[in-house]
């Protein structure tokens, strides 16, 4: 396969980055990659594969702080008995990634970078042509909104949620050397460009610092399993009284409100949520009662932090 | 019983089919094969302007291209409406029809070629819903010409007694509901598959996944104007049917047609999302239901008028028509009855048989109705039901005879497991229990295309080596027909199991048997095989009785040795083998099954008449969170009385499997469109329920003994669906008190009755 390359070290995947000038693609669990391809969502040709690249998957934690490589697999998170005691909220946003088969293979790293999705976007080629395409792909409008300027598709990572709830950070490497950014400040508020990381980009750690003293967790779908989110609410509140509730599956990037607990009504987060989250008809379950379910499962997570 | 009958079986195909060595259609490959790949309409209703094949036909690799006009005979399982063509001529009816198939070297090439053709279409009038198609329209607009006053209905059944339309204008406790059904696919798990091989002899040999072999076989005859004795179709293993692959379909045509004409095989396999728009699934379907009782709570009288949505063709159309009616004449007695169904043509992808065939919807409204009846009466619902059970050995008013009926040992069995009368109405609330019966055939008296023969003929054969092969055209679809067989045989020849192998669905080796619909094959099949079997026992008891100078009626047959009572004689199998052979050799006996001549003399008879019926009563357990309106079944009892269970172990199967099909057609399951576009046309988004939706399951096997079946035994296979789906409705109701009068329940309909409710 001339087109399938696997590097082992960083140095080798982002010179090969730089060799194949755009027209690659990293392939880490490749859960998410392979149908984009099979639908002919992602045509780049060279496809470079970091599993073979040494310690990106291990996982620590010193004083309450995580660290995790970006290639660890959403099972061994699950399974880690370490993370479950201090960071249960990420525990269950892996828990609900998906299916049991899919998580043995799935990462940390992918899942955060999982392409948004949309009814109409995410199809074969053969379907897409049935409808004219949209903005996202080769069309000029949006096959939702009909506008023409406007991607809503959704960003559905649910393990986004619960990083950004604990207020993570991660660790970026490309040829001019290594960054750390706020998980949160890499999304973009845009279903085509949905994260500003340049396509050189690997994620190498992902930083959590602090254990929560609250948190809340949960996911809607149809089924128990295998479903990609409709809203998930990932909320924590930390020893100094500040709430992060994290929002994604309704708008194309994670929604926070970080705000003390003090002065934070229930009324006003529902307020917040409702006006930053750009939610469409674009998911299989129906807009009014995925709007309906954030008062609900928000109300749900205020009433439980009196508990 | 002393022999296979009655054991709980794993089915003789299960190592293969686990070890990766069934040989499923695609599994076939032949030397200088070459694959088909479709072009697809992307309009839902337009003429064809132009249809431009050179560069495709230059493409490399391309070795044929055929479109509409090169085959241009309409065929259908039905031969009242033949109404489809391999191919889109002139015009296309639904989005996903095939306009042209390419045949190359390889599959990429194929796909590569289906790229470069040009199609130019001319939109027409679209019609997605049935409402639309039931108006008048120009002649230009009509789906299909052969509709009668301009308008796209396909078929309207109808039947009336005794006017039950009078009686529910007076009566006192009535009871009347409009539901709305989504339409549902079979999902099962291999795509289809066919690939056509023409041979030296001037025939055709097409191994292809269906249900139907001999419909396949008399279809093609008339497509291609090939006679029958022409053609030899052979089922390979097949990775589930359902309904869904019951049908002769387009691509059978189109790789008989290919292979026919460049001499080379030719297969063509469907992708996923191709499976999905060759659907032929449950009819969405609008019901407008009402039934009245007296002041006993006795019913007397029910009427519905029906609206199917057949989208694009006909397949099973016009019986689904008939059955949506007429099978509701059981589990309960109704003398004022009557119903009219229409079935529209849409531009959607075509609905035809499924599970529980016609009956699942209409059976959600009856079941529904009659709970509503037994609220508003401050009766038990079991108790309701109960009072209105048909009894064993009696007749419906539209003249179904009814044999064995195991009802009653059905609902006390489910009651009493479920501690229904604790604990129904005394749940707290969001908690509820909702119960629900069945009813359904055992096989249709009538075939679908009238002849003089039996329904199904089985050969056995023994020879020297001491080995009985059953020769049948049986399809086994996952149902376990093929054990069956060997049970049967084993049993009837007192021989172990191993000793019985089948040769089955091969239209140029084996008997013809109609297909696997209906229910019909355990019955009918069942029949046969039993009577093929005894038959080889008589003959071999005769020469064992000349030999050995005892009386044939002496002799049994048991644990692999043939003997009398008083052990004058008392030989083995193989023995007796030897004797059976002695100056003759191998031969073959064979059994068959015609079923009695039933049913009244009216319009309309023969929908739904059956030899025998099944009958079930479900008790369904539910939780609802009336804050979202997320509904969980946590537990369904089921009791089914197949008549005897011959295998229990896929009878507890058939069951389960009931269960979960039809909790995926109340909780999930649903064909979206957007402009007869399907929006969900792939395993993920079409939400079968996973493991973690399905709930427990307590299975009951009730066997009331059918005096016409064999060993006592009826279907199991679809009847054990239909109470389901309104047991899981009528839960609903216990919990939070919402009626569900619309499939699937999905957590924002819930939500929103209950908060109309508040
Ligand atoms: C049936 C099914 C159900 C699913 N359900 C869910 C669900 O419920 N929730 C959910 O969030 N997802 C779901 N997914 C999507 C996917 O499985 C997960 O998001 C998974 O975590 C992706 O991880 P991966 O390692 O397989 O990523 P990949 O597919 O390998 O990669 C995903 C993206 O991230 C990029 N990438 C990955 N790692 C790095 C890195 N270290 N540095 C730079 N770029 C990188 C890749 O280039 C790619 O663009 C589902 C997928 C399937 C097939
Ligand atoms: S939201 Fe609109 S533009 Fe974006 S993927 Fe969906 S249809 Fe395309």
């Amino acid at each position: 396969m001339e087109y399938y390359h696997s590097p082992d070290s960083i140095k080798d995947a982002l010179s090969m980055a730089r060799e194949f000038d755009g027209n690659f693609i990293y392939f880490a669990g490749g859960t998410d990659v392979q149908i984009y391809r099979k639908q002919k969502l992602e045509k780049n040709e060279h496809i470079i594969d970091l599993k073979s690249i040494h310690d990106l998957n291990s996982i620590s934690i010193k004083d309450e702080v995580l660290s995790l490589g970006a290639m660890t697999p959403l099972d061994d998170i699950i399974k880690s008995k370490e993370i479950l005691k201090f960071f249960p909220v990420l525990v269950e946003a892996a828990k609900s990634v998906a299916t049991p088969v899919i998580r043995k293979t799935a990462t940390i790293g992918g899942n955060l970078l999982v392409r948004n999705r949309c009814t109409f976007y995410n199809q074969s080629q053969e379907w897409r042509n049935g409808v004219g395409s949209c903005l996202r792909d080769v069309g000029d409008i949006c096959q939702v909104t009909g506008g023409k300027n406007d991607c809503f598709s959704r960003n559905v990572s649910d393990t986004a949620a619960a990083l950004i709830a604990l207020n993570a950070e991660i660790t970026l490497i490309n040829s001019n050397g290594m960054t750390q950014k706020p998980i949160k400040d890499i999304y973009l508020p845009c279903g085509i460009k949905f994260h500003d990381l340049d396509n050189e980009i690997i994620l190498t750690q992902i930083r959590v610092p602090f254990s929560p003293k609250k948190w809340w967790y949960k996911k809607l779908r149809m089924r128990k399993t295998l479903d990609f989110t409709s809203l998930t609410i990932a909320a924590t509140i930390d020893n100094q009284d500040i709430a992060r509730i994290c929002l994604n599956g309704v708008s194309m990037t994670p929604i926070l409100i970080e705000e003390p607990i003090e002065t934070l009504t229930l009324e006003s987060l529902i307020k917040q949520a409702r006006k930053n989250c750009k939610t469409v008809d674009n998911d299989l379950m129906p807009l009014k009662y995925r709007r309906e379910m954030i008062n609900v499962y928000l109300e749900e997570f205020w009433n439980s932090i009196y508990i | 019983m002393t022999g296979a009958i009655g054991k709980p079986t794993p089915y003789i195909d299960a190592v293969q089919k686990v070890t990766g060595q069934a040989m499923y259609a695609d599994d076939y490959k032949f030397p200088n094969m070459v694959y088909v790949s479709c072009l697809r309409s992307t309009e839902s209703h337009a003429k064809i302007k132009s249809l431009e094949l050179k560069k495709a036909e230059a493409s490399p690799g391309v070795v044929a291209i055929v479109t509409g006009k090169d085959i241009p005979v309409p065929f259908g399982v039905l031969s009242i409406s033949r109404d489809e063509t391999a191919m889109a001529i002139e015009k296309v009816r639904y989005q996903g029809e095939i306009v042209a198939a390419v045949a190359a070297e390889t599959i990429e090439a194929a796909e590569a070629g289906v790229k470069l053709i040009n199609v130019e279409y001319e939109p027409l009038t679209e019609f997605f819903t049935p409402q639309d198609s039931l108006k008048t329209c120009t002649p230009d607009e009509q789906i299909h010409a052969h509709t009668k006053d301009h308008k796209n209905i396909h078929k309207t059944a109808e039947l009336r007694f005794n006017e039950p339309e009078k009686e529910l204008e007076t009566a006192k406790h009535k009871q009347t509901g409009n539901f709305k059904f989504a339409g549902v696919t079979h999902g099962f798990t291999e795509p289809h598959s066919a690939v056509a091989m023409w041979n030296g002899d001037e025939t055709l040999t097409i191994i292809s996944a269906t249900q139907v072999p001999h419909y396949l076989q008399k279809n093609l005859s008339k497509v291609l104007g090939l006679p029958l004795h022409k053609i030899q179709v052979k089922k390979p293993v097949l990775g589930g049917g359902f309904g869904g692959k019951s049908d002769p379909f387009p691509h059978e045509m189109i790789v008989s047609f290919l292979s026919k004409k460049i001499k080379r095989p030719v297969k063509c396999t469907f992708s996923r999302e191709e499976v999905f728009i060759t659907h032929h699934g449950r009819h969405p379907t609008e019901i407008n239901m009402s039934l009245s009782c007296d002041d006993g709570g006795k019913i007397t009288a029910l009427d519905a008028d029906i609206i199917i949505d057949g989208g694009a063709y006909g397949s099973f159309g016009v019986v689904t028509s008939y059955y949506n009616g007429v099978l509701l004449q059981g589990p309960y007695l109704i003398d004022k009855f009557g119903f009219r169904t229409r079935r529209t043509y849409t531009n959607k992808h075509q609905c035809g048989a499924m599970r529980g065939h016609g009956a699942v919807n209409p059976r959600y409204a009856v079941e529904t109705l009659l709970d509503m009846m037994a609220h508003d009466m401050e009766m038990d619902p079991c108790d309701l039901r109960e009072k209105n059970f048909l009894s064993d050995h009696s007749s419906t008013v539209g003249e179904f005879r009814i044999t064995s009926n195991g009802i009653r040992d059905c609902i006390a069995a489910v009651r009493k497991k479920s501690d229904w009368d604790n604990r129904y109405g005394n749940l707290p609330y969001g908690h509820g229990l909702g119960v629900a019966c069945g009813f359904f055939i055992s096989g249709s008296a009538l075939p679908i295309l009238w002849n003089r023969y039996p329904q199904t003929v089985v050969h056995a054969k023994l020879d020297f080596d001491g080995r009985i092969v059953m020769f049948s055209g049986a399809s086994d679809i996952g149902q376990g027909s093929d054990t069956m067989l060997v049970q049967i045989a084993a049993e009837e020849l007192g021989i172990p199991m191993d000793f019985v192998q089948v040769e089955v669905s091969d239209t140029k080796t084996t008997p013809v048997d109609l297909g696997s619909y209906s229910s019909r094959v355990t019955f009918m099949v069942g029949n046969a095989a039993k009577s093929a079997a005894s038959n080889i026992r008589r003959e071999m008891a005769k020469a064992i009785s000349k030999e050995k100078d005892t009386p044939a009626e002496n002799i049994t047959f048991k644990n692999g040795r043939i003997f009398t009572n008083d052990k004058s004689l008392d030989i083995s199998w193989e023995e007796g083998v030897e004797m059976a052979m002695a100056g003759r050799g191998a031969f073959v006996e064979s059994g068959f099954y015609i079923s009695p001549k039933l049913g009244g003399n009216f319009k309309g008879a023969g929908a739904g008449l059956s030899p025998s019926y099944s009958f079930g009563a479900f008790i369904s357990e539910v939780e609802v969170n009336p804050k979202t309106g997320e509904t969980n079944v946590i537990k369904v009892w089921g009791a089914h009385d197949c008549g005897k269970a011959l295998n229990p172990l896929a009878v507890e199967g058939q069951i389960e499997g009931s269960i979960h099909m039809g909790l995926g057609q109340t909780m999930s399951e649903e064909m979206r469109y957007k402009n007869g576009q399907q929006l969900n046309a792939n395993f993920f988004d079409y939400r079968i329920p996973s493991s973690l939706d399905t709930p427990d399951m307590d299975v009951t096997i009730i066997e009331s003994n059918d005096p016409e079946g064999p060993y006592g035994a009826k279907e199991a296979g679809e009847g054990p669906i239909h109470p389901v789906l309104p047991s899981i409705g009528n839960a609903v109701f216990d919990a939070v008190g919402v009626r569900m009068m619309e499939l699937p329940i999905t957590p924002d309909k819930v939500l929103k009755k209950i908060k109309e409710n508040a």
